[in-house]
């Protein structure tokens, strides 16, 4: 029993961070109706700006999350108004060109930062890095909890952003419809670059809040993206709930598969979740609200 | 018809490039061909194995100016020439590497293989075109198991052999009653894990619990929750770097002490396993190939002169890598010719000290051109690796059983 509690808590601490770095990715999704396949490059930077801060000035991962995700941020927001944008406005040769420019961008982000920080493996050792407490015989990993919590607490603020501000409000309505949107004065082509930074944002989050307990190195974003695109798919595009309720399960049977199957078949259990859905729930869990 | 432009631009320029390109292939070519002996070598210099990589091209370089200052990369008026290609950790970028080389710079030799499969695919291409393959560091036991004249392995071992010294070692001073085996599920990991478990069956000993993993998982807990219910005397782990320091430390976190964790070389020994995992790298025993302090002649000195000129620490890849550009070095100043069967000819009579020690392709228990290896056990002792085994190496003293976790 107590192995069987252990997985579930461990699947459902490793899903939350998985869903904020998806939450990102959902949300470019809704907007722009592409796949961005640089997310999770932008995970990795976002990485190595909180690893950066953390060896020149000892700032703890935690706190360089306030640095790494405005950078991000900033990153993001020039990513989408020079270069997707422009793409969007002219006419091309494969409609699909922009998913192509996110491939381009994410090999231009991995190998600037190889150039940089050289393809060594980086990790941040911090005193709570393997802190542990025990319920009952349970261990629970500190800073696991830690990023838990700081993962649902941005969740539910971007949730409020999304529905209680204008800005937010005229986000959602450009991923609804966008021509409805820019008809009712919407500046569309801002509202991207905006969602755009916050997905970035988000994806900075991530890779901070995974650093004291992961690695990193320049090719780590395929990893993220991978996962994120399975939770995106997973909890529908463009839903903040169903990101979440996609990486807990995601965690959840990762972890599950590792303890009752075997480990090295972690992966497969997730792209079988990932395969039945898509089978037999094309729009992800968000089509339960749906109905 | 804007579209038509752009299309025609493309190709423009697509065909202009070929046509520069084309040239300039050719008359380089023709210039060189008669005085430089190319060596192709294949290493992952990006992708996920990037970091290995990295560090044996920078030894084969530092190797290969050393040659270079004592004037032996230039062979009868020849000089030798390195041209090095990226894997990028995949296979089927090593196989179109290799057929590069061969059917385009016309190289008379191979040379790299980091990864078990990349190595595999690129023995696989040097087998077929009749082209000389020595190998730096890829050890699947059947690599060398194929029957392949052209396939030779030096600095490393075959990856069942890793553990000789530590069946030494089992045998005669642990004793363990039952065993438990992870690995991650490549080439390297499930050979070594096989021959392990062979080595177990032969000896009567238990395994409790065995188990791969996909490498690069963010958590462990999970297979290491269920060995620990498995409760083994002796943990063998087979894991590149990264995954090994997560486990260490995950291993702490659920507290669960074994009586001696074994690592079969890759990760356990790297400066960056210890640096990931902290103090959890303790007491944590390896196999290896190679340390800085083993006796052969120069070993040190690479090691030193390496920190020093890349401001970081060599583990064993990077030994096998300066290792091999002098046994490349020494075959070629005896070669007749340099056709691939001329080289050839002289890999096989190799019989030469590097500071992987000796080094001879012999054919044995069903390998060819295989040298054989002499292997260490080693365990970090308050932050540095200390030779445990064999005894006449040894540079410190086993410590078993290791402390409980909440002991230290």
């Amino acid at each position: 029993m107590s192995l069987f509690l252990q997985t579930i808590i461990c699947g459902i601490l490793l899903g939350a961070m998985y869903a904020l770095i998806a939450i990102g990715m959902t949300l470019i999704m809704g907007v722009m109706k592409i796949i961005n396949l640089a997310h999770g490059a932008l995970v990795m930077v976002g990485m190595y700006i909180t690893y950066f801060c953390f060896k020149e000035w000892g700032i703890d991962p935690y706190l360089g999350m306030f640095i790494s995700m405005p950078a991000l941020f900033l990153i993001g927001c020039l990513i989408q108004k020079y270069l997707i944008n422009r793409l969007v406005e002219v006419d091309s040769i494969l409609p699909e060109n922009q998913v192509l420019l996110t491939v381009g961008i994410m090999l231009v982000l991995t190998e600037t930062m190889r150039l940089i920080f050289k393809s060594d493996y980086r990790s941040v050792v911090t005193s709570y890095s393997t802190k542990t407490f025990f319920l009952g015989d349970i261990s629970i990993s500190i800073p696991m909890t830690f990023g838990f919590l700081i993962a649902m607490i941005l969740t539910w603020l971007l949730h409020l952003f999304l529905t209680r501000t204008d800005l937010g409000r005229s986000i959602r309505a450009t991923a609804q419809d966008r021509d409805a949107a820019i008809y009712m004065g919407v500046n569309a082509s801002r509202i991207t670059v905006i969602t755009f930074g916050i997905g970035s944002a988000l994806a900075a989050a991530g890779g901070s809040l995974l650093l004291p307990l992961f690695y990193l190195w320049p090719d780590i974003g395929h990893l993220f993206t991978a996962k994120a695109f399975i939770i995106t798919i997973l909890g529908g595009m463009g839903s903040t709930m169903g990101a979440i309720l996609g990486g807990l399960t995601l965690g959840i049977a990762e972890s599950l598969g590792a303890t009752y199957i075997s480990m090295g078949y972690k992966d497969v259990v997730g792209l079988i979740i990932f395969l039945l859905v898509l089978l037999f729930l094309p729009g992800g869990f968000r089509s339960f609200t749906r109905r | 018809m804007k579209k038509c432009l752009a299309i025609l631009t493309v190709l423009l320029m697509v065909l202009g490039v070929t046509v520069i390109a084309g040239c300039g292939g050719g008359t380089q070519q023709g210039q060189e061909a008669q005085d430089v002996i190319k060596i192709g070598v294949i290493l992952p210099l990006t992708g996920t194995e990037a970091m290995f990589g990295t560090m044996e091209k920078n030894s084969m370089e530092m190797a290969y100016e050393e040659l270079k200052a004592a004037g032996k990369t230039t062979i009868n008026g020849k000089e030798i020439k390195l041209i090095f290609e990226d894997d990028q950790s995949r296979q089927d970028a090593a196989k179109a590497a290799a057929e590069k080389l061969i059917n385009q710079d016309k190289v008379v030799m191979l040379s790299g293989g980091y990864s078990s499969a990349n190595t595999n695919v690129i023995a696989g291409t040097a087998q077929s075109k009749g082209i000389p393959f020595l190998i730096v560091t890829g050890s699947a036991d059947k690599i060398t198991k194929q029957g392949w004249q052209w396939v030779f392995r030096g600095a490393a071992a075959p990856s069942s052999k890793y553990t000789s010294a530590l069946w030494d070692l089992f045998d005669k001073q642990i004793k363990p009653r039952n065993v438990a085996i992870i690995y991650e599920n490549t080439d390297f990991g499930t050979s070594s894990a096989e021959a392990f478990r062979n080595d177990c069956k032969a000896r009567g000993i238990k395994i409790v619990f065995d188990q791969s993993y996909e490498k690069g998982a963010i958590d462990f807990k999970p297979m290491l929750a269920n060995m620990k219910k498995a409760n083994p005397d002796v943990v063998f782990a087979v894991s590149y770097v990264m995954d090994a320091s997560l486990i260490v430390k995950q291993m702490r976190e659920l507290d669960f002490n074994p009586r001696l964790f074994v690592g079969g070389a890759a990760g356990y020994t790297m400066p960056e396993f210890l640096e990931n995992a902290g103090s959890a790298a303790e007491y944590i025993a390896s196999t290896t190939l190679w340390v800085p302090s083993v006796t052969w002649k120069g070993a040190s000195d690479y090691f030193n002169k390496y920190k020093e000129k890349y401001g970081k620490e060599p583990d064993y890849h990077g030994a096998q890598a300066y290792a091999t550009m002098y046994i490349i070095a020494d075959a070629l100043a005896r070669a007749k010719d340099f056709t691939p069967a001329g080289i050839q000819k002289a890999l096989k009579e190799t019989d030469m000290m590097t500071i992987m020690g000796p080094i001879k392709f012999e054919d044995w228990e069903g390998y060819t051109n295989q040298d054989r290896p002499t292997t260490y056990v080693v365990q970090w002792q308050k932050g540095k690796l200390e030779v445990v085994w064999p005894e006449e190496a040894a540079s410190g003293k086993l410590v078993f059983p290791v402390p409980k976790w909440n002991e230290r």
